[in-house]
């Protein structure tokens, strides 16, 4: 990723996540502020729920307390402890002044517990309740949640019982209100509220005991294991009901216990506050942030690209400058315009190439000096063995020549024939330092590597069980599912020769040559080992460089070309050795090579070859 | 002297006058109408043409029996024209019949001049109606005639001649144990009924015939046994469930099947009373397991109201045929009824009277036994209507 690149997305991100921050901060913000409020909203709820049940517990006691000093009940209550009283004359007498009193429920109840009239069991007239008999302020009591048994089932009612004591007998007025549906639709809801009512009548969560206003909560079900929660721990309790995986459709429920006159769970009021407005608020605000980050977003991309751009064209300058400088044009120097870091980078980086350059002017010097200095040994070195003999085989001829013809003769004769043969070796030595500097580029064409391994040990066959020389024993271990590559086949046939050679020399007294090809990731491997002498590691290091060998009468050339034929290839060469053990080449050449920029023509000096080794 | 002599006189005088009076006020006198409202509606006179439900047969039957013979020779319906006491001289057909007296009637011309029916008055408009001299005549229903007397209304009473059993419907596989027909049965609390809803305007039944009737109802008990109820059901095992079907239409009905199943839930049963539609035949079986049943005598005599009962009961309790010689003496109906009961699957719950309301103006009223018709022909109206009527009479 380029510095621009990097700076653009920084500045992108830096936005973003600015604006994101500040969207998620209105969000939370709202958020709590809308909880709040609905918060205050069911609090309210709740105490009105509260002031409105105990306005109707009071309404309740007082017409039941209306009732009982009514002069028909004043005066039933002295009948029925007449001996011959009537009973069975009141029977219907619940039914109308239930009706008149707006109660759900009234029953007239004497003094033994029987029910005299009741308005909601007519016909249980006769069977008894106990529990009205039994002994309890009844006016202190006030009115109480109690489970009514009617006709259509069990019922929550609001109930309070009144006595018209005549003599030391009792007649109980027992009425009371459904605690249902009406209730709650006389509760005033703020909109996205609601209150449900659970009466609690049955042994197991019953959903049709769930209501609403407009009678059984559609989906009762859902409410099962909260309500079951309540029955079980009747407490305050707050819960979240979803109704699908829209969060608007979540709603919050504050349970509220209602207990009866033993602190027995008889309802649970939920008031529920849907979550349908501030999701939507939320949404809307996210809707917003999310326009507002894309707005930003583009701005800040064409911000960051310009900024970016600005910031980067003095680096991207001094990046062209420093490739042109790498690829060898050390004139170019960055231009130094504007202030601050980047002048002084700029600045510095002239410097420091004008610095390369001189120092590298003195390097090529020594080199070249080193070089030719190195030239001229060898070319001494080799040029001297030849030369000794041809000066010892002119003087002998001088002395010859005093002597008899006969001897003369064939002394020229065989002086002669040592002048050519050493005329001939200097050619020969004139030759290999010619073609090292006539090393030509390589022509590729697609190559089976290991052919070209069988083909270059193929030419040695003979010379590794030649006659009065120890043994040497090729062993393969060629991939032969090696894919082909583009290389240029003669070349490395050439410096196959080069290494086997190099072998060969490292075996006097015989030995193995392995020859291994593997396929690695791009590129194709070549190993060439020996059990040769081996190399120390100052050996190895200068291994490759022209000129430099081990042996009394090579020219150094050979690896020096090997390393020229592979590096021409795109590839590299390493080497391996320890001595008194061996010593491996490992050849990498890549499958396609990369295209090599033009080079300039081959050198024909010295100089050229010590820069193509460097 | 001559001052006592004057004042005997005058007491004389004055007593004579106040006879003259009053024998004048009880003598029957002609003229007025009769203003009647029946809780039935009766959509066709034509007795070929069925009636509806129970209801509109019985009220069809009162009206045929003030026209009666009204058909031609052949037997077919003759329209407005009839031989009875009184002649059809307005229809409307649903709503209302006004009943003109019929000068050639063989047994003499009725008093009145002519009834006016209204139909389908609920019970509650014809006490209204008595209560504000709206209406001369309506039929009460039983329950309220301690209501309707205590508004001021003048009412009479049959004997108790109409039964109100309970039948185990046939077929319905939650009765086919009899200890549920007996525990429901022993758990009913018959003068709870009569007392309180009946308002004691009738006698609990533990036998069809009442004991006016054939004079052996004292040998069936109608005590309820709570306890004997819940040691049935303890045998039985769970909670047995039954479904009690009532008329809809019918609130007396209602309260009964209310009560009973309240008696059978203390007693353990599962019972379940449920509207049956309004008027629907007493055989008619649709989901419920009983069903309550309103049964009238035909007669004063016992063997052909129990001949007809058991006509009604047998097939719709699945019973096996009761046979009943015609001359049944009383031994023979103690035991046909002993037949039809003892298996639980009748019954008998309370009977009740015909129970009549009248205004003040009506005279001369004698109830009538079981299946007489109403003795229209035979009352007389007082009151200022008639006056006009008395001065043009001979």
């Amino acid at each position: 990723m380029t510095f621009r690149s990097k700076l653009f997305w920084i500045f992108t991100l830096a936005l973003v996540v600015s604006v994101g921050l500040i969207a998620a901060g209105v969000t939370v913000v709202t958020r709590q502020a809308f909880e709040q409020m609905y918060s205050q909203h069911t609090d309210a709820l709740v105490a009105q729920f509260q002031r409105e049940f105990d306005q109707r517990k009071q309404a309740v006691a007082r017409r039941v307390q209306v009732i009982t000093q009514d002069e028909a009940t004043v005066r039933m209550a002295i009948n029925l402890v007449q001996p011959q009283s009537d009973v069975s004359s009141y029977v219907n007498v619940a039914t109308g002044v239930a009706k008149s009193h707006q109660l759900d429920f009234l029953d007239y109840v004497g003094n033994d517990g029987s029910i005299i009239s009741s308005a909601e069991n007519p016909e249980r007239f006769g069977y008894k309740i106990d529990w009205v008999t039994q002994p309890e302020d009844w006016a202190s009591l006030g009115s109480f949640l109690m489970k009514i048994d009617t006709q259509s089932g069990p019922a929550l009612g609001l109930m309070a019982v009144s006595t018209v004591r005549v003599g030391d007998k009792n007649l109980y007025i027992v009425g009371g209100e459904r605690l249902g549906k009406n209730f709650l639709a006389s509760l005033v809801l703020p909109v996205g509220m609601r209150a449900l009512l659970y009466q609690n009548l049955n042994q197991n969560f019953q959903a049709i005991d769930l209501l609403d206003q407009n009678g059984p909560v559609v989906e009762g079900d859902r409410f099962a294991q909260f309500i079951n929660h309540e029955r079980q721990n009747p407490a305050p309790q707050i819960f979240k009901i979803s109704s699908g995986p829209d969060l608007a459709r979540t709603e919050e429920f504050h349970a509220l216990p209602l207990l009866g006159r033993n602190r027995e769970l008889l309802g649970v009021l939920l008031v529920g506050s849907s979550q349908r407005e501030m999701i939507g608020i939320e949404r809307r605000i996210r809707m917003l942030a999310e326009s507002v980050v894309g707005i930003g977003l583009l701005l800040s991309l064409l911000l960051s690209w310009w900024g970016a751009a600005r910031v980067t064209r003095p680096v991207r300058k001094l990046a062209v400058v420093a490739r042109e400088v790498s690829q060898g044009n050390w004139n170019a120097r960055v231009e130094e315009r504007g202030g601050g870091e980047v002048v002084q980078l700029a600045r510095a980086f002239n410097q420091m190439t004008q610095q390369l350059t001189e120092q590298r002017e003195h390097l090529v010097q020594a080199e070249r000096v080193a070089a030719w200095r190195e030239l001229a040994r060898r070319l001494a070195h080799e040029l001297k063995n030849p030369l000794f003999p041809l000066q010892t085989t002119v003087e002998n001829l001088q002395r010859a020549k005093s002597k008899s013809p006969e001897q003369f003769e064939e002394t020229f004769r065989e002086s002669t024939g040592i002048l050519l043969a050493e005329i001939d070796n200097l050619e020969k030595i004139i030759g290999r330092f010619s073609d090292f500097a006539k090393m030509p580029q390589p022509e590729l064409a697609t190559v089976n590597l290991n052919e070209v391994v069988r083909g270059a040990v193929k030419l040695f066959e003979a010379q590794f069980s030649a006659v009065g020389r120890p043994p040497i024993t090729p062993e393969f271990h060629l991939d032969e599912d090696l894919p082909p590559i583009q290389a240029d086949a003669p070349l490395l046939h050439r410096a196959l020769e080069n290494l086997i050679l190099n072998s060969m020399d490292a075996m006097p007294a015989g030995g193995v040559l392995m020859l291994r090809t593997t396929r690695e990731k791009g590129e194709v491997h070549l190993e060439v080992s020996d059990t040769g002498l081996g190399l120390t590691p100052e050996e190895c290091e200068r291994l490759f460089t022209p000129y430099y060998t081990t042996k009394q009468h090579g020219t150094g050339l050979g690896l020096a070309v090997v390393q020229s034929v592979i590096s021409d290839h795109g590839g590299r060469i390493s080497v391996e050795s320890e001595k008194g053990i061996g010593t491996s080449f490992h050849i990498y050449l890549p499958v396609k090579p990369a295209p090599r920029p033009v080079a300039p023509p081959p050198p024909e000096t010295p100089e050229a070859v010590g820069a193509e080794k460097a | 002297m001559k001052r006592r002599l004057y004042l005997s006189l005058a007491a004389i005088s004055l007593l004579f006058v106040v006879a003259i009076r009053a024998r004048t006020a009880r003598r029957p006198a002609y003229g007025g109408t009769l203003r009647v409202e029946i809780g039935a509606t009766v959509n066709s006179l034509d007795p070929a043409v069925g009636a509806a439900n129970p209801r509109e047969a019985a009220a069809k039957a009162e009206i045929d029996g003030l026209i009666y013979e009204h058909r031609n020779p052949d037997g077919t319906f003759a329209g407005m024209s009839g031989s009875g006491p009184f002649r059809i001289s307005a229809w409307d057909p649903g709503k209302s019949v006004t009943l003109a007296a019929n000068d050639d009637y063989p047994g003499g011309r009725p008093f009145i001049d002519a009834i006016q029916i209204q139909m389908g008055r609920s019970a509650h408009d014809r006490l209204f109606d008595l209560e504000v001299n709206a209406a001369d005549f309506a039929e009460i229903p039983a329950e309220q005639a301690r209501q309707a007397a205590a508004g001021g209304v003048r009412v009479n009473a049959s004997r108790p001649d109409r039964l109100l059993a309970l039948v185990f419907l046939a077929g319905r596989p939650a009765a086919q144990d009899q200890r549920v027909r007996q525990a429901l049965a022993e758990s009913i609390d018959r003068s709870a009924i009569v007392d309180f809803i009946l308002q004691k305007e009738g006698q609990p039944a533990g036998s069809l015939l009442p004991l006016w009737s054939n004079g052996t109802a004292y040998l069936f008990s109608t005590a309820s046994d709570a306890v004997a109820a819940k040691a049935l059901v303890s045998q039985i095992g769970g909670s047995p469930a039954l479904v009690l079907g009532y008329d809809s239409g019918d609130s007396f009905e209602e309260s009964v099947a209310e009560r009973i199943a309240v008696d059978a839930r203390a007693a353990g049963l599962m019972v379940t009373a449920q509207a049956l539609p309004a008027g629907s035949s007493a055989g008619a079986s649709g989901l419920p397991d009983a069903r309550l049943v309103r049964l009238s005598m035909p007669s004063p005599q016992p063997q052909e109201s129990l001949r007809s009962f058991l006509t009604a009961l047998v097939p719709m309790a699945g019973l096996d045929t009761v046979q009943l010689p015609d001359a049944a003496s009383a031994d023979q109906i103690y035991a046909a009824e002993r037949s039809v009961l003892d298996g639980y699957r009748v019954v008998p719950l309370v009977w009740y009277p015909q129970v009549f309301g009248f205004s003040t103006r009506v005279r001369d009223w004698r109830s009538p036994g079981p299946g007489q018709g109403l003795p229209f022909a035979d009352i007389w109206l007082d009151g200022p209507s008639n006056a006009s009527l008395e001065k043009e009479s001979p």
